[in-house]
């Protein structure tokens, strides 16, 4: 399958860059041959460490000894029970982490373009952007009254 | 000249902006507010917001479509006639929860109002847009919003599990829709619906055709979730039975109906040429077929047995699921007038009959069907109420009902569909039995306590109400075929924009 053109049409800029993809003569047979590349991975995946492991056993010597049958944790002696349990406040910070990552993620390239963007909207798009950290600020304050940054 | 975001008139977008403003004003009043200061006025204050985005979205009637961003939000009068309903529904709902919704029984009595705000403005959204990011945005707010409200009754086991079945069974259905909508991006390179209708007829003619029938039938998959349909039926009982009774009516009621305005749209805009080409009525409409006459046997049929007032209704929405789906499958020449019809018929009815069972459960500590034993004599008003909302639920003349049933079995008969007449009429008398048997319950058998049963002035009104609307659609249907009908419904169909963007 040939990809022939890649183009972006200026009248979709505002709601988002919008690409299409079109491909010249793909029947849909050819599609689905696509798939067959997926296909192989899958397999290929599914062989690859059933086959190390295999020529592994047969290649290696076998001599166990108390200390060797250890689990081999970076050449330190393991400690601990192998399940770790993480508090459940992690994840209420993670949640909200991800709240503010999302935020800076957005307003990144928003500051960046801020120029460009006043020129062609006006002031607007500060509103906009007002509006947006305005909801998230609004889940900071929830999140503030339920506690949910305080450590117990 | 492009339009940029000032260009538009964002007034069109009132209903929205009055119910997301309301939904967030109460989320930080109930932050601010004591723990144990009654919130109950919280119903109220929604429903006073409900009532104003009504006010904002019937006034718009009449004139002409208009878009905002390529579509991605659309009011035309498919999307206003839908959204009124969604409105109407989630505004009885609030009245209900107004009573009915105890700070006492349920801790976090705010959060569950502004839920149910958001859950209402993700089923507007689901009306009023015809992109499929913004549709499954909508479709997303409406279902984890639902998720929430299911289990919002903490303390109560069958709640949570209620709660628990919803979110799995409906993340999974969610992946189906999302999976469809992904062959449609990957075959369209578009988002928007009216840009997919051009390009998906060029799909298919390009040998692709597998795919555009895979993407249909892997969305059917999901909306077959969302709007209650057997197979994908299994969550509902549990779900209705569990969850609180007012969100129980707010599934059957807006959840339904969002979800049919979203599964119309999809379909009809993105498909029809399916129908031009004869394809439709070969592959398509068998299986869409298939699935209603389903939904009406098992349905009626397993309502026959239960013994839980809500998850009788509960197989009652399934049955009813499967009636609405008869225009859409054969496509009829009013198929959006008698979905609309009935769904507004529903609406009336099934609000009416869960605000009897929400006053028998309180009363009785239990949602058993024996609750109704011997009501004609506790209450007579309720009792003769909850008569109509049941023998219009049953489809027998004089109701709303009944003229819904025979405006869908018109559709039927008109396109020759002949068997899923049989099968529409048929599991409609077995109905009678489970609806009858609670009539039988409420005049025949004697009733556990002698006291009459007090009907506070909010449920009364609601009754009231369902039964204007019921008796009322079903007398005189003319005013609301007439009105139904004087709609501009082609206008969902056809794009605002003069051509495609992009060569």
């Amino acid at each position: 399958m040939r990809c022939t053109d890649i183009y972006i049409h200026p009248s979709l800029l505002g709601q988002g860059l919008m690409v299409r993809i079109s491909f010249d003569g793909v029947t849909g047979m050819e599609y689905w041959a696509n798939y067959s590349m997926t296909a192989i991975f899958f397999l290929l995946g599914l062989a690859l460490p059933a086959a190390a492991f295999t020529v592994g056993r047969w290649l290696r010597p076998h001599h166990p000894s108390a200390a060797k049958i250890i689990t081999y944790e970076s050449g330190v002696d393991p400690f601990g029970d192998s399940r770790v349990q993480f508090h459940v406040r992690y994840y209420l910070f993670a949640l909200l982490f991800v709240i503010f990552d999302v935020e800076t993620v957005f307003l990144y390239p928003w500051a960046v373009a801020y120029d460009t963007l006043r020129q062609d909207v006006g002031l607007f798009v500060l509103v906009e952007m007002l509006i947006f950290v305005l909801f998230l600020f609004i889940g900071l304050i929830y999140a503030w009254k339920k506690k949910v940054l305080e450590w117990k | 000249m492009e339009k940029v975001l000032l260009d538009y008139d964002w007034t069109v977008m009132a209903p929205e902006i009055i119910i997301a403003a309301a939904a967030a004003l109460l989320s930080l009043a109930d932050l601010f507010l004591r723990e144990n200061t009654d919130r109950r006025f919280f119903s109220w204050f929604s429903l006073a917001a409900v009532i104003a985005a009504i006010f904002f979205t019937v006034s718009r009637f009449g004139q002409q479509p208009y878009e905002i961003l390529g579509d991605t939000y659309r009011v035309d009068d498919f999307a206003l006639a839908f959204k009124t309903a969604v409105l109407s529904g989630v505004g009885l709902v609030f009245l209900l929860s107004a009573w009915g919704v105890r700070q006492e029984e349920i801790r976090f009595r705010g959060e569950y109002d502004y839920l149910l705000l958001a859950a209402a403005l993700g089923a507007m959204i689901m009306t009023s847009s015809a992109d499929l990011i913004t549709l499954f945005v909508g479709l997303e707010l409406l279902s984890i919003s639902s998720y929430i409200l299911a289990g919002i009754h903490r303390e109560r086991y069958a709640s949570n599990e209620a709660a628990w079945k919803y979110v799995v069974q409906g993340g999974v259905a969610s992946a189906f829709i999302l999976y469809g909508m992904s062959f449609v991006y990957g075959l369209t390179g578009s988002t928007n619906l009216y840009t997919i209708q051009q390009r998906l007829v060029e799909a298919y003619q390009t040998g692709y055709d597998a795919f555009v029938l895979l993407s249909l039938f892997l969305m059917l998959l999901g909306f077959g979730f969302k709007i209650a349909s057997a197979p994908f039926h299994m969550w509902v009982p549990d779900v209705y039975q569990g969850a609180p009774t007012p969100v129980t009516s707010f599934l059957a009621v807006v959840s339904k109906t969002a979800a049919f305005a979203l599964v119309l749209r999809i379909v009809l805009v993105g498909y029809i040429f399916l129908y031009q080409m004869q394809i439709w009525q070969q592959v398509v409409e068998p299986v869409l077929l298939v699935l209603a006459g389903l939904s009406m046997v098992i349905g009626n049929t397993a309502a026959l047995h239960q013994t839980d007032t809500k998850r009788l209704l509960a197989y009652s929405s399934v049955a009813h699921a499967g009636y609405l789906l008869v225009p859409l499958s054969t496509l009829g020449a009013v198929l959006f007038e008698s979905t609309f019809y009935y769904l507004i018929a529903y609406l009336v009815m099934t609000m009416g009959a869960f605000t009897v069972a929400a006053l028998l459960e309180r009363e009785a500590g239990h949602g058993n069907i024996s609750g109704f034993a011997g009501l004609s004599r506790r209450s007579p008003g309720t009792a003769a109420a909850m008569t109509v909302f049941l023998l219009s639920l049953a489809g027998i003349p004089v109701t709303a009902g009944f003229f819904g049933k025979f405006y869908i079995l018109m559709n039927a008969l008109s396109t020759q569909h002949f068997w899923i007449a049989g099968i529409m009429v048929g599991t409609t008398v077995i109905s009678y039995y489970y609806y009858f048997g609670i009539i039988r319950q409420m005049y025949f058998r004697p009733p556990a306590s002698k006291d009459r049963m007090r009907v506070p002035m909010v449920p009364a009104l609601l009754l009231v109400i369902g039964i204007l609307g019921t008796v009322g659609l079903g007398v005189v249907p003319e005013w609301a075929v007439h009105w139904i009908g004087d709609l501009q419904w082609m206008s969902a169909l056809t794009p605002l924009n003069a051509g495609p963007p992009g060569p």
